[in-house]
């Protein structure tokens, strides 16, 4: 199993609702906290989720992108083999890439392999911190299933984000991956990122043979 | 990425002892004796070195308490696999070099631990090495060169300090020996370093915002870093890019401390007569320019990151703009 957020970059509109609910789940969370010392003088704190805004193009063909930048809890994360305690692992039931704060000396070597710049140093704890995919929501049962997702996702008002099992050819990830052409960023590092996104362009009509009859039969 | 003290202090301290070490051993075994004293010191001073490198390893732990976990994974980690042979390193050069106040000096355990040491003090310098060339992310450091680099810096530095001590001592043969070394070892050093910065140019321009987004509506101007700006407080692996004056500066300085001047002390040495008190001056200012070097090394690294952090030229809006337009002007005009 390889849980994975998939973002729609047709859809996401730069909100950052899911890096405001990121950070407030995370604060109070039991894999937290996501420090927040000083918010109102130093908002460029920590945040395990940012929303990257871009101009795309030249004029009169520009336009504006936004792209939802945490872990790609990467298939083969680089961050993993580097840490010399084992604070950093790979789940092997769910792929969800993870810190032991206990055993982080915040020496930073993970942040530096990280090709994405996601995890995130806390001068005050002294330790890395980073996107947990929301581990203590998806494992919590006495939750009501639909809260049973990361943060981000549950709070996305467009519904660009889609949760889900990469590994599962019937998911609902991998079925946008396969039929959008969903992407990872930064391929040619080889860190192989659980995390897609669906590139801007219309999104293919699908029609079966349901809906030809049903044409057929309202206009003919 | 951020340069910190402690990185600074375990990088260049780490190769300065590992260098006094090798050309400690180079005299034992290959050059013309230099004498048994003044070996011996240069150890208790590489001893002395490779302590407070280690102490300021420490610091950059940033939870020390968990320091007890840190050969967890010497399989896959270059970091476990630092902490143990820098380790094993400053133990044998400890024996070796304190061996003497309670051992006969002279005897198969001093040297048996003199060849050991030598092969730790390498095994140290190239385990620190490829930690840094294996971390593909960090563009300007995944290339042989960096450890190319950092060895024969550290090499270099180790040489030119045993320089001093022996130009001290007005061994002439020794002195003259190891001149010719230092002469070939510095210009290997300048040719190296040339090419590495050529290589962080590279990766400075070959990252930019068209690059992290696979996409091809291009080209991209970054309009939000995503509540972030620099300095990057949390965000150790990007650091501002270095204004090109600084950077041009800095670079300037290595060229001169750890090249011109050193190779103007050689040319005086060669002779016979520039030993003593000028051998001390340019190994302070190899010293000193290793430092600058490895700031630089740090702070105008380029991380992958970056194509998102970037600072890009602002590019002036084609529709917005102060000056009134001619169209209307005409209009106005003609009301
Ligand atoms: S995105 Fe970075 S922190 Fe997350 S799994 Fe990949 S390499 Fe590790
Ligand atoms: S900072 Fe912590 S998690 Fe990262 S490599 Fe060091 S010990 Fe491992
Ligand atoms: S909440 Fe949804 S629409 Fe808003 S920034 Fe995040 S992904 Fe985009």
């Amino acid at each position: 199993m390889q849980l994975t957020i998939i973002t729609d970059l047709n859809k996401c509109v730069g909100c950052k609702s899911c890096q405001v609910s990121c950070k407030e789940h995370n604060t109070a969370g039991a894999f937290g906290p996501v420090p927040d010392n000083d918010p109102y003088r130093d908002p460029d704190g920590m945040w395990w989720n940012r929303i990257v805004g871009m101009e795309t193009g030249e004029y009169p063909n520009a336009g504006v992108l936004y792209l939802p930048k945490a872990c790609m809890h990467c298939y083969d994360a680089p961050c993993v083999p580097v840490c010399p305690t084992g604070a950093s692992y790979k789940r092997q039931d769910n792929g969800v890439v993870l810190v032991d704060y206990d055993s982080c000396i915040g020496c930073q070597l993970c942040m530096w392999a990280c090709p994405y710049g996601v995890r995130e140093f806390d001068e005050e704890h002294g330790v890395v911190k980073k996107c947990t995919m929301c581990i203590d929501r998806l494992e919590d049962e006495s939750l009501p299933d639909y809260e049973r997702q990361p943060a981000c996702v549950q709070s996305c008002p467009t519904h660009a984000r889609t949760f889900g099992d990469l590994d599962d050819p019937e998911s609902k990830v991998s079925q946008l991956v396969a039929q959008r052409q969903g992407f990872g960023l930064l391929p040619e590092l080889g860190a192989r990122p659980a995390v897609h996104y669906l590139p801007r362009r219309p999104a293919p009509v699908v029609i079966d043979e349901k809906d030809v009859l049903r044409v057929m039969e309202e206009r003919y | 990425m951020r340069p910190t003290t402690p990185l600074l202090l375990i990088t260049v301290l780490q190769g300065l002892s590992g260098g006094i070490t090798l050309a400690i051993a180079a005299f034992s075994f290959l050059l013309p004796p230099a004498s048994d004293s003044i070996l011996r010191n240069a150890l208790l001073l590489s001893f002395a070195i490779a302590v407070i490198g280690g102490i300021s390893s420490f610091f950059h732990m940033h939870r020390p308490q968990a320091g007890k976990y840190i050969l967890r994974r010497l399989k896959t980690s270059w970091l476990s696999r630092e902490a143990l042979t820098t380790g094993i390193y400053a133990m044998i050069l400890g024996v070796v070099a304190l061996g003497p106040l309670v051992l006969p000096v002279n005897s198969w355990w001093y040297w048996v631990g003199g060849v050991l040491a030598s092969i730790a003090a390498l095994a140290a310098m190239f385990v620190t090495a490829m930690l840094y060339a294996t971390i593909p992310a960090m563009r300007s450091w995944h290339s042989p060169l960096t450890v190319l680099s950092m060895m024969a810096v550290g090499l270099s530095s180790g040489g030119y300090a045993m320089l001093a001590l022996l130009g001290e001592s007005h061994l002439a043969a020794a002195v003259h020996r190891l001149a010719i070394f230092m002469l070939l070892a510095t210009i290997v050093v300048a040719g190296v370093k040339l090419l590495q910065w050529k290589l962080f140019r590279d990766a400075r321009r070959s990252l930019n915002a068209a690059t992290g987004t696979g996409m091809p509506r291009a080209p991209y101007r970054i309009i939000d870093t995503g509540t972030t700006r620099p300095p990057y407080h949390t965000q150790t692996q990007v650091w501002p890019d270095l204004p090109v004056s600084l950077r041009g500066g800095l670079e300037a300085v290595v060229v001169l401390t750890m090249v011109l001047l050193p190779l103007g002390v050689i040319v005086a040495t060669l002779d016979g007569t520039g030993a003593g008190l000028l051998t001390v001056l340019g190994a302070i200012s190899f010293l000193f320019g290793t430092f600058v070097e490895r700031w630089l090394f740090f702070g105008d690294a380029t991380h992958s990151s970056k194509v998102w952090f970037v600072d890009q030229e602002k590019v002036g809006s084609r529709v917005a703009t102060n000056r009134p337009s001619p169209a209307l002007v005409h209009r106005f005009r003609n009301m």
